[in-house]
């Protein structure tokens, strides 16, 4: 009997694939499917009218052998409970491929901020943390922002966390403004974090970086400093591809003896689009948007949204590629990824490749927690070595147990989480 | 009789002779009203302001002739060239004014003096007998109190000696009153009245039937008879009526005669509007004042030159009445410029605005908040001044123009604008224009049309005629001929093909139009080389783009830009306007930083000063260089760091990163409180909804416009038929329903909510999502509507809605969310926030179904039989046919077209199958 589309059930599903290579036994597998603790409760709060209404908050910690559970807190209207364990489950395994010390959770209240005043969004973060104050904290539990959240509402409950405990516990939430205890290099941390993972897998193929050319697709934030790093480091950006508001469809700019990264951005808008007219004054091809995966160069980086390279278009991948570094989240589908592994391009997974957000956040908590804050060079320099080292492992589990990239990702994820596990004893 | 034209430097010459003239009348009314000065002192001051009136005054000799005394400057000589007019007090000539050139001047027209002399001579004339006609009535009534004991001692007396001094004066005003006083104790039933009554007119008792009596002459009476009567009437009023009645009312009547006049000269049709503005003025130096009259003479006052103004309009006229009062004529009647013999009248847009502006002004308890409410400088063409200037240049045929095929007159319409443009304005119009940009020097201003047909048929029309901004710098030749440049463009846009499309449709063609201009100040500063505003928009008291069930409709809603408002008034393409509903400022549509990012304005509309013209300029370079000099900018930006918004203590412009979003306006000042105010009190008096344009300087708040709102078309609420045939419905809806009309939809694509629930995997949930965008492509431009379950645009759960963005849905004519029960809950819409301000830019219309709720109707049984075209239009996506249904309205159901209407005023809507 066919079932409706069930997150849970899916992330479920990947797990057991992944439990089934590891051979794990049946109760780590009954720990792990599931999150280890779940809160449901109710915010009450004085509207702007004076009138009283109760909101329906949420945590979901699915698991911190590793370390305190770490995810974003989201407003959302209706928050199904299969998602927020999927993607608590996730964030799980997200940290733990990254090899940073800290679980995954995930939570939120449901709420439409659309409906809400400012007033009222603070009433209602507030709120959240009072009621799940006992179980959260600096070494409990770490939100940080997800859907229609921000850096004040992470302010407001820091703020309130700290009324409640009588002291300063900047590390309890992350997501916030530098000068409020937010971590220099978090606009750098995802794109810079790609490029290393290239860097690394690059030296695998025996490729010196300064020798190959690249072709980005976006040029939003993880683009943006994606393509900067590899600039610097000596690679030539052939073309990058983006948005464009106006005419509703996306271009690629093409450059073929190297793209101006900064001369690019200074026609920009602020939210990835490239002034087309301007770019042909300088100098560059404008292409259909599909044109970036079809250039004669090493190395893909789809920088932008999921779903771009399908089984429409692999076929039109450049012969020559012989890297694609996943800078978004889900940008292969699994048919265009059965297609890539026979071509035998070299993958790094999403999972991996974009891990330098998330390992920003956890720095932001480490220098939260010390009261002393890096400068910028020390985080990308701590930033470098985080992901080298995460790239190595993955990549020498790969080899030695013959794994696809993606699956050898996974597999490393879930043996740390159920190793620590075993380690407490639990199982 | 049109003079021959005369070059602009002659118009200009002429008018400064105007002017002194004006001056010397002022000055000699000066002179007439200093309170305790003696005759003599009077008379001799008149004698030394009248020369400068006059064309040539070192040569020129007044002397004043009164009541037998001379009055003349020493070394006083008559000669042969002399201006003479007599000074009539009450059909007697007391006196005259005499005017001499010492030497031969250049000849003129009378003599060498200018027609225009005559007038000013005439005029002093006039108010030199009201001055001794009021002297003597004090005198006499002064001389009465003394031999009765002083003043005070017996008032009974004082309207006696009224009475007296008009036997000898003003025997048919003594008969009026006397008339008048009879009527008022007839009606006050007092018995004696009702006797003497009948000797004034003999009542037969068959008068009170048949018709056929009216044609008898009334037996006429002979004055001695009457002043008898008269003297009688005001015994029997002695003998009933308190003294103070008595008096009270015979000023009220006397001052009510007095101004008879003009109400005569407003009822007459034949008067002309230079006519009733001269009576005007006649009114104002007459020295009554309107709240002494009688209440149906105020208003009577009042309806008819709101009448003769503004328009016959009656709902209009009604609501008039009651604020503007004669007075406000005093001022605005100089700055009206029209035909000699015109008719015409101001229009609709500047009623509107005068109107608003009085009712502000009278509203006391408001008094503070509002104190700082401006109305901008405004000169006015009467709408007969396109007829005129189309006869003046024998542009008739212009008026065939209209009956061709729409595509020519698409074609040729470029032609006429400049045939426009080409042509002249008739003297009277020229000079009045001079005079204009004289009062409006200094600043841009703009040139607006309001239209006679815009009143009649509501702002559909609104926006399908030119305003134009001009930077009105240079000599006042470049000023006086980019003005009239402006205006006829103005007046071309008449026969623009939109404007005749939307006349034809409605059988209005044959009509002339009639179309009135405004010439007004544009507010604002100068920032670097541009001139503009803070910030303006435009405010709607009734709210119909409510993004939240929060909002109530009657909270309603701002758009605000910074600098000229055109941003705010128009749709923009790739721009947005802020968004604030004054009932509910802290809901906000984008909450966000994307979201605010993303539909905040980045451009301003502005005059540039040295190019001389209207352009469009990205604001941040203009604060870049500038930004210490644009006013509030404080209160209109916020910094952006970090992914967060902060309203600013400080603010870098060369460095920082900003973004408009009005966060300071809204949470520090009144402004907002006071948009509210302003709304509710127009919405109030007016009794209808309006919508506002207005500007704020960073000083002052102006009022630009104010109208009707539920005139505009897009936002009308549409007439639901009583009993619609259930087999024609496809939907009802009865909660938050804005007004619109969805008319002739061919198409329908549906994503059954339930089959979408039913999805196995999330590669098809996105499936669905793609289809969407790929039929938007395909499907004819808002023909078709867009039905699916709960969020479209959802971006956090996909199972909630379909995951579209905007540009996959961007064609759709109207958006549908249909909210199923699901247990005990209903889940909630989204109201379209994820892409807000692009449904409402685009015009897209959004409404929320619930279908469980019993009185309403979703017609299944039509959305999931109907022969699904989802297969034939995109067969790679065949297998998702069970849940994107794409049906052909006129194939599916023999020949309709879908029609959606709303009403919000019942919050109601339905969608009904008719024939197109």
């Amino acid at each position: 009997m066919a079932k409706p589309f069930n997150p849970h059930e899916m992330a479920q599903a990947q797990f057991d694939h992944v439990a089934g290579i590891l051979n794990l036994d049946q109760p780590t597998r009954d720990l792990l499917r599931w999150p280890l603790r779940e809160y449901q409760f109710a915010i009450p709060v004085r509207m702007d009218d004076g009138s009283a209404r109760v909101f329906r908050g949420f945590r979901v910690q699915h698991n911190d052998a590793r370390g305190p559970s770490k995810g974003g807190i989201r407003f959302h209207p209706q928050e199904t409970a299969d998602t927020v364990r999927a993607l608590a489950m996730w964030m799980s395994w997200k940290c733990a491929v990254v090899d940073i010390p800290l679980g995954g959770g995930k939570g939120g209240v449901v709420c439409d901020p659309h409906n809400l005043s400012m007033r009222e969004q603070e009433q209602i973060c507030r709120g959240w943390v009072r009621q799940i104050a006992r179980d959260v904290g600096p070494f409990r539990d770490v939100p940080a922002p997800d859907v229609m959240t921000s850096g004040q509402h992470m302010v407001w409950m820091l703020d309130e966390f700290e009324t409640i405990y009588g002291g300063r516990y900047p590390g309890f939430i992350t997501g916030k403004p530098v000068n409020m205890g937010g971590s220099l290099g978090r606009a750098e941390a995802t794109g810079f974090g790609v490029v290393y993972t290239v860097r690394e897998a690059l030296k695998e193929l025996g490729m010196a970086l300064a020798e190959t050319t690249a072709s980005v697709q976006g040029f939003g934030n993880v683009a943006q400093y994606a393509a900067k790093l590899y600039a610097q480091l000596g690679g030539t950006v052939v073309a990058v591809s983006c948005w464009d508001q106006a005419d509703q469809i996306s271009y690629a700019f093409r450059k073929q003896d190297g793209v101006n990264v900064d001369a690019l951005l200074g026609i920009t808008d602020r939210f990835g689009g490239i002034d087309k007219k301007k770019a042909r004054d300088l100098g560059y091809e404008v292409l259909p948007g599909d044109a970036w995966l079809e250039q004669d160069v090493d190395i893909l980086m789809p920088n932008a949204i999921e779903h771009q390279i399908t089984a429409d278009n692999v076929g039109r991948i450049g012969k020559g590629v012989r890297l694609i570094a996943e800078g978004a989240n889900g940008p292969t589908t699994p048919e265009a990824d059965a297609v890539i592994q026979q071509r035998g391009i070299f993958l790094v997974p999403d999972f991996l490749a974009n891990a330098g957000g998330v390992t920003c956040s956890y720095f932001e908590q480490v220098q939260s927690n010390a009261n002393f804050f890096w400068e910028k060079d020390d985080v990308l320099d701590k930033l470098d070595r985080k992901m080298t080292s995460a790239y190595q492992a993955v990549s020498c589990l790969a080899q030695q147990q013959k794994l696809y990239m993606r699956d050898a990702a996974y597999v490393i994820a879930v043996s740390r989480v159920a190793q620590a596990c075993r380690d407490r004893r639990w199982v | 009789m049109t003079q021959p034209r005369q070059p602009i430097d002659k118009i200009l010459e002429a008018l400064q002779e105007r002017a002194k003239e004006l001056n010397c009348l002022y000055q000699v009314d000066e002179q007439i009203n200093r309170p305790d000065a003696p005759p003599d002192d009077v008379f001799r001051g008149i004698l030394e302001v009248i020369p400068t009136g006059y064309q040539y005054p070192g040569v020129c000799r007044a002397r004043l002739v009164v009541d037998d005394l001379v009055y003349q400057g020493p070394g006083f000589q008559e000669t042969a060239w002399v201006q003479r007019a007599e000074i009539v007090v009450q059909g007697i000539v007391l006196g005259r004014v005499e005017v001499y050139y010492t030497q031969a001047m250049p000849r003129s027209d009378e003599g060498p003096f200018l027609r225009e002399e005559r007038k000013l001579i005439e005029a002093i004339a006039e108010r030199i007998g009201h001055h001794l006609a009021q002297r003597r009535l004090r005198g006499a009534i002064q001389g009465r109190q003394a031999v009765e004991g002083g003043a005070g001692a017996a008032p009974e007396r004082d309207w006696w000696v009224i009475v007296d001094f008009l036997r000898h004066t003003d025997r048919q005003l003594l008969i009026r009153l006397a008339r008048k006083m009879l009527n008022h104790l007839c009606l006050n039933g007092v018995d004696e009245a009702h006797q003497l009554l009948q000797r004034f007119a003999p009542q037969r008792e068959s008068e009170v039937q048949g018709p056929q009596d009216d044609n008898r002459p009334v037996q006429k009476k002979t004055p001695e008879d009457l002043l008898a009567l008269t003297d009688e009437t005001f015994r029997i009023a002695a003998r009933h009526l308190q003294v103070e009645d008595i008096l009270s009312r015979m000023e009220g009547w006397i001052k009510g005669d007095k101004s008879s006049f003009l109400l005569e000269a407003l009822e007459r049709p034949a008067t002309t509007l230079t006519d009733v503005a001269e009576a005007i003025q006649r009114f104002r130096f007459v020295g009554v004042n309107e709240r002494d009259l009688t209440r149906s003479m105020q208003i009577a006052l009042r309806a008819g030159l709101v009448r003769r103004f503004f328009s016959d309009e009656q709902g209009f006229v009604n609501t008039a009445k009651n604020y503007v009062e004669v007075s406000d004529f005093y001022d605005l009647t100089p700055r009206i410029i029209c035909p000699a013999s015109g008719h015409g009248k101001l229009g609709g847009k500047s009623a509107g605005l005068i109107v608003a502006a009085k009712i502000v002004q009278q509203a006391r308890e408001y008094a503070e908040l509002l104190a700082d409410l401006r109305v901008p400088r405004t000169w006015y063409i009467t709408s007969d001044g396109v007829l005129d200037f189309v006869q003046y240049n024998h542009l008739e045929d212009v008026y065939d123009r209209k009956y061709l095929e729409l595509d020519q007159i698409r074609r040729e319409y470029p032609h006429i604008v400049q045939v426009f443009k080409n042509s002249h304005f008739s003297p009277e119009i020229a000079k009045g224009l001079s005079q204009c940009l004289g009062d409006l020097a200094g600043g841009p201003i703009i040139v607006r049309s309001s239209s006679l047909l815009e009143d009649r048929m509501g702002a559909a029309f609104s926006g399908k005629y030119k305003s134009l901004f001009l930077a009105n710098l240079g000599t006042p030749q470049e000023r006086l001929a980019a003005l009239q440049d402006a205006i006829a463009e103005v007046y071309a846009s008449i026969f623009a093909p939109d404007p005749i499309e939307y006349r034809a449709e409605r059988g209005l063609l044959d009509q002339h139009e009639e179309m009135g201009i405004m010439i007004q100040q544009v507010v604002g500063t100068r920032v670097g080389d541009y001139f503009l505003p803070a910030f303006s928009g435009v405010a709607f008291s009734r709210n119909e783009f409510r993004w939240s069930a929060r909002i109530r409709r009657d909270d309603g809603l701002l758009r605000l830009v910074p600098g000229l408002g055109t941003r705010a008034v128009d749709r923009l393409g790739d721009d947005y306007p802020v968004l604030v509903a004054p009932g509910q400022p802290g809901l906000r549509v984008n909450v966000s930083p994307d979201e605010v990012l993303r539909y905040s304005p980045t451009m301003v509309d502005a005059i540039n000063l040295c190019t001389r013209s209207f352009e469009t300029a990205p604001l941040r370079q203009l604060l870049r260089s500038h930004g210490n000099e644009y006013p509030q900018i404080t209160d209109i930006v916020s910094v952006v760091q970090d992914d967060a918004i902060r309203e600013p203590l400080h603010l870098d412009f060369a460095g920082d990163d900003l973004v408009v979003t009005f966060d300071g306006l809204v949470s520090r000042t009144p402004f907002i409180l006071q948009m509210r105010t302003l709304l509710k009190l127009l919405q109030d008096r007016l009794g209808v909804p309006v919508d506002l344009e207005f500007a704020h300087d960073g000083r002052h708040l102006y009022l630009l416009q104010c109208r009707a709102q539920s005139s505009a078309a897009e936002t009308a609420p549409a007439l639901i038929p009583a009993d619609l045939p259930r087999e024609r419905v496809l939907f009802t809806a009865n909660r938050y329903v804005s007004n619109g009309r969805v008319p002739d939809l061919t198409h329908i694509v549906y994503v059954d909510p339930a089959a979408y629930g039913r999805l196995e995997d999330l590669a098809a949930l996105k499936e669905v999502a793609r289809i969407v965008g790929k039929l938007n492509k395909r499907l004819p431009r808002r023909r078709f509507i867009l039905m699916g379950p709960g969020r479209w645009g959802s971006r956090g759960d996909i199972k909630l809605g379909v995951a579209v963005t905007y540009s996959e849905i961007n064609n759709t004519a109207i958006l549908v969310e249909v909210a199923r029960k699901e247990g005990h809950y209903v889940p909630d819409v989204s109201f379209g926030t994820h892409f807000f301000q692009d449904l409402v830019e685009a015009s897209i219309r959004y409404l929320p179904l619930y279908p469980d709720e019993p009185e309403n109707v979703l017609n299944e049984g039509f959305l999931l039989e109907s022969p699904n075209l989802l297969p034939q239009l995109l067969p790679e996506h065949a297998d998702l046919a069970g849940t994107v249904r794409v049906i052909d309205v006129p194939r599916a159901s023999g020949g309709l077209v879908l029609r959606v209407l709303m009403n919000g005023e019942e919050d109601r809507a339905a969608a009904v199958l008719v024939a197109p």
